[in-house]
């Protein structure tokens, strides 16, 4: 579905001339595959899922979608921003309603959409709210149902549960398992939690620092649907959590840009 | 509590309104000048001349040239203005002209304009649209290049097209800055209205005040300034009523109006 080939990024900073965000990186995410990148702060996560989105341009390699070279964003690739980039002159459900409007979607319907999307992620009673009216949490929630309302066959999700509960984001992880095993949708999530990562992924892209590179990709073979409560309690997804934390480890004690 | 903060900001513009006015017949009282009328004398001037039909249709030609000025030189100046702000090239096209054009008095362009366009509607209306274009213009650049990037690639993502985004996210992301450029566009165009007058004297309320300077009938003067002036403060607040409504959505609720509208 997705192939990532040799891909740099280099930005002009104005304290280092040049910064080379990403190095190097090569992976290709099957159709329906549920993938996340994880990483420490700044390894270039975010840049490499706008690369994806067609927002930013790689400096050398290529992204394909379907076999296609990736130029610039379409509906597609459905990004979730961890900064939300909601419009704040819409309502709740303007904004979730825009997309498929944008699309072409009758009014009637759009609106029914949305709503139905808005009570998913547990906002009934909020669709007149305006962005500055909602929690940080609210606001992503707004973000991820937006985002899902114009049906893109890639989600591109950066951080989308950073900002909740813990109640809250665990309930919106089963939300996502439920719409991605009903959809199949492919999947790029970026987080920076091993456990949400092991939870939800067949595949966990580890990154390193400076310069982004991928460190390791672990196969997460857990049987589905997962439920929380039982993985839990499964040594095998406990074994996963701990290599995973390991090799982290691993890394901070080898020093940066090791 | 909050009751009587709101009565207290309601009444704080009349009581200011007032307080001048004492100061004025006071001032004026003392200083016993021919052409320093008192403020109750040029109050009493005031119907005389909105009575007056000549004055009233010289009144409503300002006002109409001011319409038209402000109009035009918002559509053009939006645009352009929005453009700069995302576009590089646009801005480093535009930006020296308007470099050059900041600092001039538009009223000092008058001379020139009218040997090109005569003392018509056309050469005021020019001068009045170029002294609201450039706030506008700079407001609406700046509302355009504070716009979050993310929420234009999210635009982008759901299909919009440059121009689209331009026109259905830039725009209404930067209408709170757009407005605070109109806001100041328009008591910049109710100024350059007036000068434009004094220089080319034909028709307008600018005319009528400096012809009664010239007749020494100093009643009329300060009663014109007084008309300008209300103008001046009902197009401001009746504008600043219209720019709260657009941008509700953008704004921390008081529950006192900040404002002296
Ligand atoms: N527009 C830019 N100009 C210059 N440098 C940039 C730009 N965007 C990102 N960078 C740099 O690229 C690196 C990767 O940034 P990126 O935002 O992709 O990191 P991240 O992994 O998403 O971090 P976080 O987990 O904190 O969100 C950082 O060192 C950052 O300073
Ligand atoms: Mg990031």
């Amino acid at each position: 579905m997705i192939e990532i080939d040799r891909v740099s990024q280099v930005f002009q900073t104005s304290a280092r001339s040049d910064h080379l965000a990403l190095s190097d990186i090569s992976l290709s995410v099957e159709e329906g595959a549920f993938v996340s990148i994880l990483g420490p702060s700044g390894c270039g996560k975010s840049t490499l899922l706008y690369i994806v989105g067609g927002f930013v341009n790689p400096t050398s390699g290529i992204a394909k979608m379907k076999g296609k070279t990736i130029t610039g964003p379409g509906p597609d690739r459905g990004p979730v921003f961890q900064e939300f980039a909601l419009f704040p002159w819409k309502s709740v459900l303007g904004n979730v309603m825009y997309g498929p409007r944008q699309q072409g979607v009758r009014a009637v319907d759009a609106e029914a959409q949305s709503r139905a999307l808005i009570e998913m992620v547990g906002l009934k009673g909020y669709e007149n709210f305006y962005p500055k009216e909602l929690s940080g949490g609210m606001k992503q929630r707004v973000a991820l149902a937006r985002t899902l309302a114009y049906h893109p066959e890639v989600l591109l999700m950066d951080e989308p549960f950073g900002a909740l509960d813990a109640h809250t984001r665990t309930r919106l992880q089963n939300d996502l398992l439920n719409i991605w095993e009903r959809d199949r949708k492919t999947v790029i999530f970026v987080t920076h939690s091993v456990d949400e990562a092991v939870f939800l992924s067949d595949k966990v892209v580890m990154m390193s620092r400076s310069p982004g590179r991928i460190r390791q990709i672990v196969d997460i073979e857990l049987p589905r649907p997962r439920r929380r409560t039982e993985l839990l309690l499964d040594p095998r997804y406990q074994k996963f959590v701990v290599d995973i934390e390991r090799m982290f480890d691993d890394d901070d004690e080898a020093g940066p840009g090791a | 509590m909050t009751q009587r903060g709101a009565l207290i900001a309601r009444a704080a513009p009349v009581l200011a309104c007032i307080g001048l006015l004492a100061l004025w017949q006071v001032a004026s009282l003392l200083l016993k000048n021919d052409s320093f009328p008192t403020a109750v004398e040029a109050i009493r001037a005031v119907p005389a001349i909105l009575g007056d039909k000549e004055a009233l249709i010289n009144i409503l030609a300002s006002l109409r040239r001011m319409a038209v000025g402000f109009g035009v030189a918002v559509a053009v100046s939006v645009p352009l203005g929005l453009l700069m702000g995302r576009s590089r090239q646009v801005q480093a096209f535009f930006n020296p002209l308007l470099m050059v054009i900041y600092p001039v008095p538009k009223a000092a362009l008058m001379p020139i304009i009218m040997l090109w366009l005569g003392v018509g509607d056309i050469a005021k209306t020019l001068v009045i649209f170029l002294g609201v274009s450039l706030p506008v213009i700079y407001h609406s650049f700046e509302g355009a290049k504070a716009v979050e990037e993310k929420m234009v690639w999210s635009g982008a993502a759901m299909g919009l097209s440059a121009a689209q985004r331009l026109v259905r996210i830039v725009m209404p992301a930067a209408l709170p800055e757009i407005l605070t450029g109109c806001r100041t566009g328009l008591v910049l165009a109710l100024i350059t209205m007036i000068t434009s007058e004094m220089i080319a004297r034909q028709s307008g309320a600018g005319n009528i005040l400096f012809n009664a300077l010239d007749m020494g009938q100093y009643d009329t003067v300060f009663a014109m300034i007084i008309i300008v002036g209300a103008m001046g403060i009902c197009l401001d607040a009746a504008f600043e009523r219209v720019r709260a409504r657009l941008v509700r959505w953008s704004e921390p609720q008081f529950d006192m109006p900040l404002s002296f509208s």
